[in-house]
């Protein structure tokens, strides 16, 4: 029982059997509500120029034009804004994960005046409005000739990111000391405790930052609206958002478009799903207790 | 003996300020300069090509008193957060509270609740900005369909705003994630206990579920308060803060004031406004709903 006390307790407290059914109801009704909108973007996504504007709707395509995936996508540059988001991510990633995780180890297991402070500092910006550092962060980046570039917002990614941090820090605390030690005494480094003894056992929350670095670059639409002008440096969310007017009249094409932005998460969640679903929740609950 | 302490314990401090440095220096450049450098510039007439010219408070009297676009604004805001926080907070919570016991099908459920969460805001946001449209769009399509009244949606100032919460509602599914691991961690000792009392399901629910997840509530409050202030997108890609003002949410004021009309200086005095106002919310919540927050005694 205590072995999976939800399952236990579930077919326990299941509730009347007229509870349980109206229950399932509500939830059916829920789910079709949360589908709906996605099921209708690949609708129109399949539809021919026309369908897309007969009235009454037709809910499914006659035919399905696979090839709005091939014309959504020519004309607009995608696949080169495709990269670039790409790129983007892939360098944000790799510097918030190694940076948080170095900085994770010297927060939880080195013992050093000041630990506590520069940890508050941390943990603390975390509750500052983005907004406040925007403008003159700005004119930082302009003056460095940075301006119509990626390196605003890859550069940032390699000095640490707060949440990852605490999220290392925390799980560091449930992996003993004695692992350390007992390395130390054999006289290796805090560099090889941390690459070669702890890194590996920490592999899960490793990839959950890994996780939540991608989708957070991939969602990111601030940044690259205040510096990439140049179109063909644009990310993939700047480009849809921009699009969206020139595609007024090929709803079809557009949906094809977006599909395709979307899909990389759909492949992240469809193979990473228990790592979605533990949440970042456990850190934002955490973190200010 | 007492020297090879000593080394080695200035070894740990070196160590532990190498291992930090990229976040001492994230913080100091990216944090602590632009929010120290900003209160000075909330002072200027700033163009952000020229120098910053010193006029004392004229900004924020500009923006009190004389800037026509500023009280819409802030009406707008606050019926945002007003709508937006606790609506997706009661639902996302009765959501979770509805996956969380046994039912066939309910990890296929969990799943599809989560799911819109998945997809990028801007991906989104376009999505919806054709759900919305009034002759062709989703909404109105169904509504049609089912031989109701068509709605404005986006192009009128009565609904716009709300359609805009009605987006973040269909992304609930991460609060209510939140919510279902802080159900599953409520100690089963409590339910058996009750169970042998006999009391009834619904008070179960009001005396042990609700009061073990308020921290969890309270902690979502808080940063469903922050984040709805700084809501940004939706505006952006959808209305441009129209029809009439009706979605010109502060956000987005700012963002307008800095990088289309070029006033570095009195956006940063909007900034802090903003950041005031969420101090005070986010003090007022600590201050009203703390005492409904039930901690347990001993820490785990």
């Amino acid at each position: 029982m205590n072995a999976q006390p939800g399952v236990a307790a579930g077919s326990r407290r299941g509730g009347s059997p007229a509870l349980k059914a109206i229950r399932f109801l509500v939830l059916c009704v829920g789910a079709v509500a949360m589908l709906f909108p996605l099921l209708w973007m690949v609708t129109i996504a399949l539809k021919s120029d026309n369908e897309v504007f007969r009235l009454p709707p037709q809910w499914f395509p006659k035919e399905l034009h696979w090839s709005n995936f091939v014309t959504g996508t020519r004309e607009i540059h995608f696949w080169q804004t495709f990269g670039n988001s790409l790129f983007i991510a892939v360098l944000t990633v790799i510097g918030q994960v190694v940076s948080s995780v170095f900085v994770g180890y010297g927060l939880a297991r080195l013992n050093f005046p000041g630990r506590k402070l520069w940890f508050s500092f941390f943990v603390g910006s975390l509750m500052l409005p983005g907004f406040v550092g925007m403008i003159p962060l700005f004119h930082l980046y302009s003056s460095l000739g940075w301006y119509n570039t990626w390196l605003p917002i890859i550069i940032p990614a390699f000095f640490g990111n707060a949440t990852f941090s605490f999220l290392f820090v925390q799980y560091l605390k449930t992996i003993s000391v004695s692992f350390d030690e007992a390395a130390k005494i054999d006289g290796a480094s805090d560099l090889y405790v941390l690459t070669k003894v702890l890194a590996p056992m920490a592999a899960p929350v490793i990839v959950t930052m890994v996780i939540f670095a991608f989708q957070g670059s991939w969602n990111q639409y601030l940044e690259p609206l205040i510096y990439i002008v140049d179109q063909k440096k644009w990310t993939l969310a700047l480009a849809m958002a921009s699009y969206k007017g020139t595609y007024a009249t090929a709803w079809n094409l557009f949906m094809a478009a977006d599909l395709i932005y979307i899909l990389p998460m759909l492949i992240l969640f469809f193979f990473g799903q228990k790592f979605f679903m533990q949440g970042l929740g456990s850190v934002n609950s955490a973190s200010l207790k | 003996m007492k020297s090879a302490m000593t080394k080695r314990k200035l070894r740990e401090w070196r160590n532990g300020y190498l291992f930090i440095l990229p976040s001492i220096i994230g913080f100091s450049v990216f944090v602590a300069y632009p929010l120290l450098s900003s209160i000075y510039y909330s002072l200027t007439e700033w163009s952000g090509y020229d120098k910053p010219k010193f006029v004392g408070l004229d900004n924020f009297d500009y923006i009190f008193n004389v800037d026509p676009a500023f009280w819409p604004s802030i009406r707008a805001t606050f019926y945002y957060v007003l709508m937006s926080v606790p609506l997706s907070l009661i639902i996302g919570l009765c959501l979770a509270m509805l996956l969380n016991r046994g039912l066939p099908g309910i990890k296929w459920f969990r799943t599809i609740y989560y799911l819109p969460t998945v997809v990028p805001s801007i991906a989104t946001l376009t999505l919806w900005l054709f759900i919305y449209q009034p002759q062709y769009g989703l909404a109105n399509s169904l509504l049609r369909a089912l031989g109701l009244p068509e709605g404005t949606w986006l192009t009128s100032s009565r609904t716009a705003l709300f359609s805009i919460v009605l987006i973040g509602l269909w992304q609930v599914g991460s609060g209510m994630i939140i919510f279902l691991s802080g159900l599953q961690s409520v100690p089963q000792e409590l339910y058996e206990a009750a169970e042998v009392d006999g009391a009834p399901r619904w008070k179960v629910s009001l005396n042990i579920t609700i009061p073990m997840i308020t921290p969890i509530l309270f902690l979502q409050l808080i940063l469903g308060i922050i984040g709805a202030f700084q809501a940004f997108n939706q505006v952006q890609v959808l209305t441009a803060g129209g029809p009439n003002f009706s979605t010109s949410l502060l956000n987005f004021k700012i963002y307008q004031d800095a990088f289309n009309n070029k006033m570095f200086g009195y956006s940063i005095a909007e900034v802090w406004v903003l950041f005031v106002i969420i101090m005070i919310f986010t003090l007022l919540t600590y201050r009203y709903s703390n005492r409904f927050v039930y901690y347990e005694s001993d820490s785990r």
